[in-house]
């Protein structure tokens, strides 16, 4: 049986209809995926939360009073008694410099522009 | 060919009637249950299918002046078993066996509590910590689920427990600081709706919907965790030598009203807290800051007031002199001295280094005779016999007799002026003499120095100033006065520091009683450092001590020794007479 000329306006509808029918699936799909990769993200903020509120307890617990006052003691310190105070009449140590890490960057300012005067001079002049 | 139609017969009609009768009962039936009654019974039908949780919120940590952890919250799980899938014992055995030996449980008791309960989930453990609560989540049990929740911890153990305070089982502080910045340490707490089986698990890929909970923030006190454990040290080995049953100390920068340090005993205790019988009034008591909510009489320390107030009023000055002769009479009532002592002729300086009741009681009639009801205006301005405003929970207004009151006579007037019929809490005496030494600016007391959010921004709080009540000039007048008190030629006072200059006063007043005083007595002091701009007040209160010794000599050591540690520790340079380098 002889096939006739195909209808190329029946098979793009076909085709846009199938499309449009597969879109709804598509988003529907990805966006549980996406609800799934948010939830997984979300329990795993809540568990690295925890952990840290843990690391902060145990900071916080390692840096106490008592605990400084213990250690100081296995090391063989202890309050200060009867301190004697002396004076010096020297300038104090200079402060410590901060590292430049730790600065503001330095923006470098643009020189102001040479007077017409100057100019001339310069290229008057002889030497470098 | 046409159909004939036979007339229906009772066989027929009445089956048929029967029918239609059941069939509008049943529609009407669908109707009440689908139409009229579709919102309760929706509803229920959600409230089965849906479980609610609560997420707590994360409290914001409590921190010292410099940033050292006074509490903190770390997270921690609540285990519940749901009732329903723990009905089959064999199926729910690996399920319990596991549970028990993660919560260190009996199998066959904790088994007995889920399936006696008539509860569908049944709250097993609170607070297990987070990372058996992560390994029993990862055991995946049947029935068993963990929800997030918080626990407070407080790395110093009990170190301010009595300012700080406690939060109940659901993170609301009860409490202290933990109850006064409730609202901004709790945050606010979240929810997750789901869709649940039968079994009372999530459905996976159900309904979720979730309220995140927002963190609470932190809060900065003034408080110097260094300088509270001297003052907790100090007071306690103050209460044990003078057998006091109590007492006070607390700590203040005069400039700006920041509380550095405040130590009461009997006072809370984290570590006894759970054997606390809180229907027992006397273990109730324990919860209230006792300086911040209970009255004394402030005895001979209220005179730094009154010689403020009668310097800056310009009745007298501190050369003025009067004739002591042991008893002033007052409306024809005699009122001696504290230890009947006639010192005779006297400056306004000598009423205060001697502690001079006649003294107290000139400088108020002189400041009347110019001013009449200055005295108690002064009291006023001094903040005197109202709240200070401090941003802690329960504070006392303390008790001043006025002309307007019954019972009022003249002679309280004159007693006042020494401080008996008066009552005052230990932070009104505090920010009243801050006031006479700083300046003269009234300075509202706090604890709290700044909040920082979870995301870092930090908003401070800054110092309120209430009002100028001295000029700067008596202000000046009555730190050299007090400073003659400690430091005088020939003179040694305990309450003197060793390293640094400064000023102070005693007090030792009797406890009253319903019409008079009993034998008990509360021996204090005051005093601050460095002489010309203080950068500490101190206030040391000794409650009814058992040795019965004065202000001067059970309070004013403790002052003494405190003052120089917390100065040095301040990093400021001594300034006695002896460090200084004389040209």
């Amino acid at each position: 049986m002889p096939f006739g000329k195909p209808n190329w306006w029946v098979l793009s509808a076909v085709a846009i209809a199938g499309m449009g029918a597969m879109l709804p699936v598509l988003q529907n799909s990805t966006a549980t995926s996406r609800g799934f990769d948010i939830q997984r993200d979300t329990a795993r903020q809540a568990k690295l939360n925890g952990q840290i509120s843990l690391v902060e307890s145990d900071v916080a617990r390692l840096t106490s009073l008592n605990r400084i006052e213990r250690r100081a003691r296995e090391i063989g310190l202890g309050p200060t008694e009867n301190p004697i105070y002396i004076t010096i009449d020297e300038a104090g140590p200079a402060p410590a410099k901060v590292p430049s890490d730790y600065l503001p960057p330095v923006v470098s300012q643009p020189s102001p522009p040479d007077s017409w005067l100057r100019s001339l001079i310069s290229l008057l002049s002889l030497t470098d | 060919m046409p159909q004939q139609r036979t007339p229906g017969t009772r066989r027929v009609w009445v089956p048929a009637a029967f029918l239609a009768i059941f069939a509008v009962v049943l529609i009407g039936r669908l109707v009440q249950l689908q139409v009229l009654d579709h919102a309760r019974y929706a509803s229920a039908a959600a409230q089965e299918l849906a479980g609610k949780d609560i997420i707590y919120a994360r409290r914001g940590s409590i921190l010292d002046r410099n940033g050292n952890v006074l509490a903190a919250s770390v997270d921690t799980w609540d285990i519940y078993v749901n009732s329903r899938s723990w009905q089959d014992a064999t199926s729910s055995k690996k399920s319990t066996d596991t549970l028990a030996a993660a919560l260190k449980l009996d199998p066959a008791r904790l088994r007995e509590t889920v399936t006696k309960s008539k509860a569908i989930d049944v709250l097993i453990r609170r607070d297990v910590d987070y990372e058996t609560g992560n390994a029993i989540i990862a055991a995946g049990l049947a029935g068993v689920i963990a929800l997030p929740n918080t626990n407070r911890v407080n790395p110093e153990g009990d170190l301010a427990a009595s300012l700080l305070g406690f939060i109940g089982q659901d993170n609301t502080g009860l409490t202290g600081i933990e109850l006064s910045y409730n609202d901004v340490l709790q945050g606010k707490v979240g929810r997750a709706i789901y869709e649940r089986d039968t079994t009372g698990d999530p459905i996976p890929f159900g309904a979720y919907t979730v309220e995140a909970p927002k963190a609470g923030e932190d809060v900065v006190l003034t408080i110097d965790r260094y300088i509270q454990e001297l003052a907790e040290r100090r007071l306690a080995d103050a209460i044990k030598e003078h057998r006091a049953q109590g007492g006070s100390i607390m700590v203040m920068d005069p400039a700006t009203g920041e509380i550095l340090a405040l130590a009461t005993q009997p006072g809370l205790k984290y570590s006894t807290l759970g054997s606390l019988d809180l229907s027992d009034p006397k273990q109730m008591q324990i919860l209230n800051n006792v300086a911040i909510s209970s009255v004394y009489e402030p005895g001979s320390v209220m005179k730094i007031l009154t010689a403020a107030a009668a310097i800056d009023s310009g009745a007298v000055t501190p050369d003025t002199t009067y004739v002591d002769k042991g008893i002033a009479y007052v409306y024809g009532i005699p009122i001696k001295n504290w230890d009947d002592s006639v010192y005779g002729l006297q400056s306004m300086t000598g009423v205060l280094q001697n502690s001079i009741n006649t003294g107290a009681i000139f400088m108020m009639q002189q400041l009347e005779a110019i001013r009449p009801g200055g005295f108690q205006k002064y009291l006023d301005a001094f903040g005197i016999g109202r709240t200070t405003g401090i941003d802690f929970q329960g504070e006392a207004e303390g008790i001043v007799r006025r002309p307007t009151d019954s019972g009022w006579s003249p002679v309280d007037l004159a007693t006042q002026a020494f401080g008996q019929s008066i009552s005052v809490t230990p932070v009104q005496m505090l920010s009243g003499v801050a006031a006479a030494i700083n300046g003269g600016n009234l300075f509202k007391p706090h604890f709290v120095k700044a909040h920082v959010t979870p995301k870092g921004n930090r908003t401070d709080v800054k110092p309120e100033n209430m009002g100028r009540v001295i000029s700067e000039q008596t202000s000046a007048t009555i730190r050299q006065m007090l400073h003659a008190v400690v430091e005088s030629p020939g003179r040694f006072h305990p309450g003197n520091p060793k390293e640094y200059s400064a000023g102070g006063k005693s007090g030792t007043a009797n406890v009253p009683v319903p019409n008079g005083y009993d034998q008990t007595q509360i021996a204090s002091f005051i005093g601050f450092a460095p002489l010309d701009k203080p950068k500490i007040l101190v206030l040391v209160k000794l409650d009814n001590n058992d040795d019965l010794k004065t202000g001067t000599v059970a309070a004013g050591p403790v002052f003494a020794k405190l003052a120089d540690d917390i100065l040095r520790y301040m990093d400021v340079r001594p300034d006695a007479a002896r460090y200084v380098n004389k040209p």
